[in-house]
């Protein structure tokens, strides 16, 4: 009778072990999403920067390299740092701590073309968290991209705060799901939302308001300043 | 489980609890370079794009 008391004991208090750890391996899980890879995504970005920002001053042998990256994203409504952005918007692209730029379903423009709409996609949470303040973003502010050689200042004229992943038109050269239907020089920042999960998708679009050429010291254009 | 491993690792209560402290860490580590990067994608928490998937 009480060996088999015993026994059953011993293997509630087991369950209850195993239920602990389970707790606190959702907690480090969280820990990892959260913090983690923000620390290991923001490094592997301040590195690259660096390197493209070393090749714009020092180009070496061989031309234009869209690879490393292409230029940065400045949105002082984010607050803080520039976002380097890169071609593609695959999880070995995006985990990084950059913003990609769509080549499928729907291939974005890049901002030197005459017309086109130039799509991104970053982070919310996690893996450096790049677009985790787009709910800050309100018309009329500025969305600056800094390439070798141009600041393209983008003016912020349309926001959707939810809809499907299914909603690709979003990215469509000309957006008409943001009221326009004039072939122009548009930007178009996706992310998920609400935060910490990825339920829907959030999207920003933004127009080309003015280009200026880059001087030697790189002043950056008054939005920033 | 865990009074069983304990009474069961070598050594006076010192060594144990040091022993101890090895093997949370290397489980941390396991499941921070492992399992989860692993099993991130799988959940629903960080599709950021548009696509339709």
């Amino acid at each position: 009778m009480s060996r088999a008391r015993n026994r059953i004991a011993g293997l509630i208090s087991v369950f209850g072990e195993l239920l602990i750890t389970a707790g606190l391996v959702l907690g480090l899980f969280v820990v990892y999403s959260l913090w983690w890879t923000n620390v290991l995504a923001d490094r592997a970005a301040d590195k690259e920067g660096a390197q493209v920002r070393g090749e714009w001053a020092d180009p070496g042998p061989g031309a234009l390299d869209t690879k490393g990256g292409l230029g940065f994203l400045h949105v002082p409504a984010f607050g803080g740092d520039e976002i380097l952005v890169k071609q593609g918007t695959g999880s070995t692209v995006l985990n990084n701590g950059v913003a990609g730029y769509y080549t499928d379903p729907i291939k974005s423009a890049l901002p030197q073309d005459k017309q086109g709409n130039f799509t991104l996609a970053a982070h919310r949470d996690g893996h450096g968290a790049k677009f985790h303040n787009i709910h800050k973003l309100k018309n009329g502010d500025p969305i600056v991209f800094e390439s070798k050689d141009t600041w393209y200042v983008y003016k912020v004229y349309k926001t959707l705060p939810e809809t499907t992943k299914y909603n690709v038109d979003v990215l469509q050269q000309v957006p008409e799901e943001s009221g326009r239907t004039e072939p122009g020089r548009y930007i178009t920042l996706t992310t998920c939302t609400p935060m910490y999960t990825s339920d829907y998708r959030y999207i920003v679009w933004g127009e080309l308001a003015r280009t200026e050429k880059v001087d030697a010291e790189r002043t950056p254009p008054a939005e920033l300043r | 489980m865990y009074g069983w491993i304990w009474r069961h690792l070598p050594g006076n209560a010192f060594v144990r609890a040091l022993i101890s402290l090895a093997l949370v860490l290397g489980t941390v580590y396991v499941l921070f370079q492992y399992v989860f990067p692993w099993a991130e994608p799988l959940l629903p928490f960080n599709d950021v794009t548009v696509d339709g998937q």
